[in-house]
């Protein structure tokens, strides 16, 4: 233990606290700008420096531990000055047009210049860093609002194992941060899961923008316009209106759906029906790998950035990898060719989630339908949001209206996850039945912390076949179940890039400053998915996906992932 | 590193070690502009009081250069040298340490121009 002063009280920690840490024991908030909990504590940007008694100069409190007898103020004149002047001269630096910047309000850096009541004197608010902005089908950069923090850096390298981003200092005094130099995102390998987007304190990355083509399509009276959104993007929305964080989606379901409607949408629906598909054509192609004695494990396809992530960086492993188009596509497809009951002409569809990798996705030449893309554009959750903020939709006084169609069905709380839905079908059309019970056991990342992933595993016995299978949620933790793959017998394995999977997504609203893994306890919860009186997922039960399932449009589920070339560094 | 710099480097040992710190006035902003372009080669990118801190004092040094530095812009220059204490390796320190010696022992120097009466 050491014995520490803070501001004047005595404080007694562990050896090896940080002063960070010591200060956040007795409610003092020293602000940080660089500093992400175990992924990045570098002390680049020296705003959260502290003065210690006996030392001549400041010192970076989220990289130092404290020291038996140290007198540490966190507050003084020389502190605060330093840390004024220090974001003075990150504002000379950044262009500020902050009315027009996509972080929309979320903005770290805006709101410490507002806390610290920095003025401008000798030199004003800057123009950029570097004008230029990088662009991608996924994501981009706008180079001019960079405060080169290494957040995005750190998430890239640690949390996703990518490796796209990175601090060029080259030129100590023009570092900057980008992909490879003069190369877009795509040329790059980005695999455009968006979690550096999440973790940028300023708008420099961000979303590549649909909503100017949501816009125009919306005009366009001539088309019949679909939203699909999927179950983490509708109850998320309401994040975005103020709704805390786990507000049940029961509460918000019809409010969304209603918000929808009023921002000119022709139909809207969940994307219920698409993942229903999805699973139920993943489910039989496992069927099939294993009667057939094919490649085995099949990977869940849902994950369009691990799609990417494959066919970048592990082509020799794209024979696991099913088929089956991703639920939003497959669904997006139906509305389009009228196979949905419908028979309106000139359908365009809108894909509503928290995803950016699905922005790249359907720009995709290999899953396009007959030359045609099936899904015009993607919003993410924080797009959608300032498209209806502009329209003026007041989302809190929106009625939870009872929402139902064929598509959407009637309950919005079904015990969901790709892997127990396609086991249930596997069941189903194996043994007549489904899986009684499934309990999966973690084999990685207990806490489920960012740097560390989680892979959940369990085996389940269905028509005498005892089948191994797994969830791998977050880049950091591919590694270590590509190696579990060369030692043991999968039959089923589902990757998600995000940590935490899709209610983490890139495109999902930035929560406060709390542990991703209560952010996903609370998203978890507001789904009611940790409900264990749920039912489980099962597609064979959805009576529409029974009527609309044939023979003849399988081919169109299907397509075929192949090796993607990139520039390497 | 040019040999001017080096030059300024040596000038500044000079100025430390021997205490010999006077400048001639019209010598003094040009060169302490120079000392602080000649450590661009050592500057790492890393924190900011020290990347865009020195790039900051070199304009403000301009000022007094081109005569159209105030009052302000050596309360500025003062800032931020005090802030270069911040900096996170011994670079910036260094370079900080430096310029509280040429404040300290210019500031009639520095002050004049600027006084308003």
């Amino acid at each position: 233990m050491a014995k520490i002063t803070i501001n004047g009280e005595l404080v007694k920690v562990k050896n090896g606290t940080t002063i960070l840490n010591a200060a956040k024991g007795i409610g003092i908030d020293i602000p940080t700008l660089c500093f992400i909990k175990e992924i990045n504590e570098i002390g680049f940007c020296r705003i959260c420096v502290v003065e210690v008694e006996g030392e001549q100069d400041l010192i970076s409190s989220c990289n130092t531990e404290v020291a038996n007898g140290m007198v540490i103020y966190t507050d003084s004149d020389k502190v605060i000055e330093s840390r004024t002047a220090t974001l003075q001269l990150l504002a000379s630096k950044h262009r500020f047009d902050c009315w027009r910047c996509p972080k929309d309000g979320m903005c770290e850096f805006y709101d410490l210049l507002k806390i610290y009541d920095v003025v401008f004197e000798e030199f004003g608010p800057g123009i950029g860093r570097n004008k230029e902005t990088i662009i991608g089908t996924g994501i981009s950069q706008d180079q001019s609002k960079c405060v080169l923090c290494k957040r995005c850096v750190a998430v890239c390298q640690n949390v996703i194992t990518a490796n796209v981003l990175k601090f060029r200092d080259d030129d100590g005094m023009n570092p900057i941060v980008s992909p490879t130099p003069g190369l877009s995102f795509d040329e790059s390998g980005c695999i455009f899961c968006g979690q550096c987007v999440k973790t940028c304190p300023t708008g420099t990355l961000f979303e590549t923008d649909h909503t100017k083509e949501v816009k125009e399509l919306l005009k366009n009276k001539e088309k019949f316009t679909v939203a699909q959104v999927s179950k983490e993007a509708i109850s998320a929305l309401a994040e975005e209106f103020g709704y805390d964080l786990g507000t049940d989606i029961n509460e918000t379901f019809g409010k969304t759906m209603q918000a929808l409607k009023l921002l000119g949408f022709d139909e809207v629906s969940s994307l219920d029906f698409g993942v229903d598909l999805h699973n139920f054509e993943t489910g039989k192609e496992l069927v099939k790998r294993i009667e057939e004695g094919n490649t085995l494990p099949i990977f869940t396809s849902t994950c369009p950035s691990f799609t990417r992530y494959l066919e970048l960086y592990k082509p020799q492993l794209l024979e696991n990898l099913s088929t089956v188009k991703t639920p939003h596509i497959i669904q997006g497809m139906m509305y389009k060719h009228n196979l949905l009951h419908h028979n309106h002409k000139n359908i365009a569809v809108v894909t509503i989630d928290g995803c950016t990798a699905k922005k790249y996705e359907v720009t995709r030449e290999e899953l396009k339908t007959n030359d045609a893309k099936d899904v015009d554009a993607v919003l993410t959750v924080r797009e959608l949001a300032k498209m209806l903020k502009v329209k003026g939709i007041n989302y809190r006084s929106l009625e939870n209206i009872e929402f139902t169609n064929e598509i959407t069905g009637t309950s919005p709380s079904v015990k969901s996850g790709s892997i127990v839905s396609t086991l249930n079908v596997v069941s189903e059309l194996l043994d007549n039945k489904p899986i009684e019970n499934i309990e999966f056991k973690v084999t990685r990342g207990k806490e489920n912390i960012e740097t560390v992933g989680q892979i959940r595993e369990a085996s389940i016995l269905i028509a005498g076949n005892k089948l191994n299978v797994a969830i791998c949620t977050g880049g950091a933790a591919f590694a270590e179940m590509f190696e579990k793959l060369e030692k043991k017998k999968y039959h089923l394995v589902e990757f998600m890039t995000c940590p935490g999977g899709c209610l983490n997504g890139g495109g999902m609203p930035i929560a406060p400053i709390i542990p991703m893994h209560e952010v996903i306890q609370k998203r978890n919860k507001a789904l009611c998915s940790i409900n264990e009186d749920l039912p489980m997922s099962n597609p064979t039960h959805n009576e529409f996906v029974k009527s609309i399932y044939t023979e003849k449009i399988t081919p169109n589920l299907h397509t075929n992932y192949s090796q993607k070339e990139f520039t390497k560094e | 590193m040019t040999s001017k710099s080096q030059d300024v480097n040596v000038l500044f040992e000079k100025w430390i070690l021997d205490a010999d710190t006077k400048m001639a006035i019209n010598d003094l902003f040009v060169n302490v502009k120079s000392y602080l372009e000649s450590t661009h080669p050592e500057i790492c990118g890393k924190c900011v009081p020290c990347r865009d801190g020195v790039v900051k004092l070199e304009s403000l040094f301009e000022l007094y250069i081109n005569g159209t530095a105030t009052l302000k812009t050596l309360k500025e220059i003062e800032r931020l040298v005090l802030n270069l204490r911040a900096s996170r390796c011994s670079v910036g320190l260094d370079i900080g340490k430096n310029m509280e010696v040429v404040l300290e022992n210019n500031y009639n120097i520095l002050y004049n121009p600027v006084k308003k009466y």
